[in-house]
């Protein structure tokens, strides 16, 4: 792909293939939400998401596990729709982190009202 | 580089084993992609203007991780496939570890081992793709049996020989097979510095007499690569004229 993909281009990359691989399995298209669990839900295994993965770095040209997220927290398809998303996207890397940094923040800020109550 | 049929890529394809692994693909009509540090006059003569348009090289060292990954992606995307992938490049360390340098350590980790994880992790994105692929691992009779002075090689090539049965577990599903051919003494540069007295002596504790010539570990890699070992995964193929047996 030559220029970015808009963040809606890359969720439906990433459905996209899912899709295509879930077809291959049940012989049927399945819709996704984003919420499904790609192992519990799907069914899909490591080596399926290895699979996801080359594939989906042919067709995007970017593969976010090389460095900048771990496999391992990748649970569901959102999960991994938003993988890709901060790949092209690393802003929203950076607001994600700024938000849980201010939820850390406000949570500490109730803890200390309390304690000097 | 036009499309191509079967693919091969070969690590340290410019000389010994894996010069001989080369010209054997190119006869078994592969297109072959190899890389090692150095252009030998084996390379030379290979890239000699119009006469291999089914091989490549690339000056690529085997210590720096995302050259191998960018060979492998470039030779990948305009072949269109990689069929085979020979993790053969290495050093011989040599030396008792307790005296060993550190640097020299981690070199031969870093090559004999490191490097052929990474070429393994690169090829193995296009045979999932493909839903088809073959990786032999060149191992050695020394991750079979300890010998003084070569801890350092024997642990790199042991550890080759694990990758190879955890990766075919791994990979299996996707129909791609994975391999170790771990050779014994073998006419190559590794034992041309070795004294002629130790060479007969090898070759007397040897069942067959003699050290194996390089065609015949080669043909042990091609058997592995070929269609007749399409249920062979998982095995380490020793070529030792029964040294280890």
């Amino acid at each position: 792909m030559l220029t970015a993909p808009t963040l809606a281009q890359i969720e439906s990359t990433v459905h996209g293939r899912i899709r295509a691989l879930l077809a291959e399995r049940v012989g049927e298209f399945v819709r996704l939400s984003g919420s499904e669990k790609l192992s519990a839900t799907l069914g899909l295994s490591s080596l399926d998401l290895a699979f996801l993965v080359a594939e989906l770095e042919a067709e995007l040209g970017v593969d976010p596990f090389a460095k900048l997220v771990s496999i391992t927290s990748v649970r569901s398809v959102g999960d991994l729709v938003r993988a890709y998303q901060q790949a092209f996207f690393p802003e929203l890397q950076r607001r994600e982190d700024d938000a849980i940094a201010a939820a850390v923040k406000r949570a500490q800020t109730r803890r200390a009202r309390r304690e000097s109550r | 580089m036009p499309r191509a049929g079967r693919v091969a890529l070969v690590s340290g394809g410019s000389r010994g084993l894996g010069a001989e692994l080369v010209s054997g693909f190119l006869e078994r009509q592969y297109w072959v992609a190899t890389l090692s540090r150095t252009k030998t006059p084996f390379i030379t003569n290979m890239l000699r203007a119009g006469k291999r348009r089914n091989f490549h090289w690339s000056a690529v060292d085997g210590r720096d991780h995302e050259a191998l990954r960018a060979f492998v992606k470039k030779v990948g995307e305009r072949l269109g496939r990689i069929d085979v992938l020979v993790n053969n490049a290495g050093i011989a360390t040599e030396g008792i570890l307790p005296i060993m340098r550190t640097r020299d350590i981690v070199e031969a980790i870093d090559v004999n081992l490191t490097a052929a994880l990474v070429l393994a992790q690169a090829c193995s994105r296009f045979m999932l793709r493909q839903g088809s692929g073959c990786i032999v691992n060149v191992s050695s009779v020394h991750a079979i049996r300890g010998h003084a002075g070569v801890g350092v090689y024997s642990a790199t090539k042991a550890a080759l020989d694990g990758l190879t049965r955890s990766l075919a577990r791994e990979l299996g599903p996707r129909q791609i097979r994975v391999n170790s051919v771990a050779p014994g003494y073998f006419d190559s540069d590794m034992v041309s510095d070795m004294p002629e007295e130790q060479k007969q002596r090898i070759a007397r504790r040897t069942p067959l007499g003699r050290f194996a010539s390089i065609d015949e570990i080669a043909n042990a890699v091609h058997f592995l690569t070929s269609d007749q070992a399409s249920f062979i995964t998982g095995h380490i193929l020793v070529v030792d004229g029964g040294i280890t047996c």
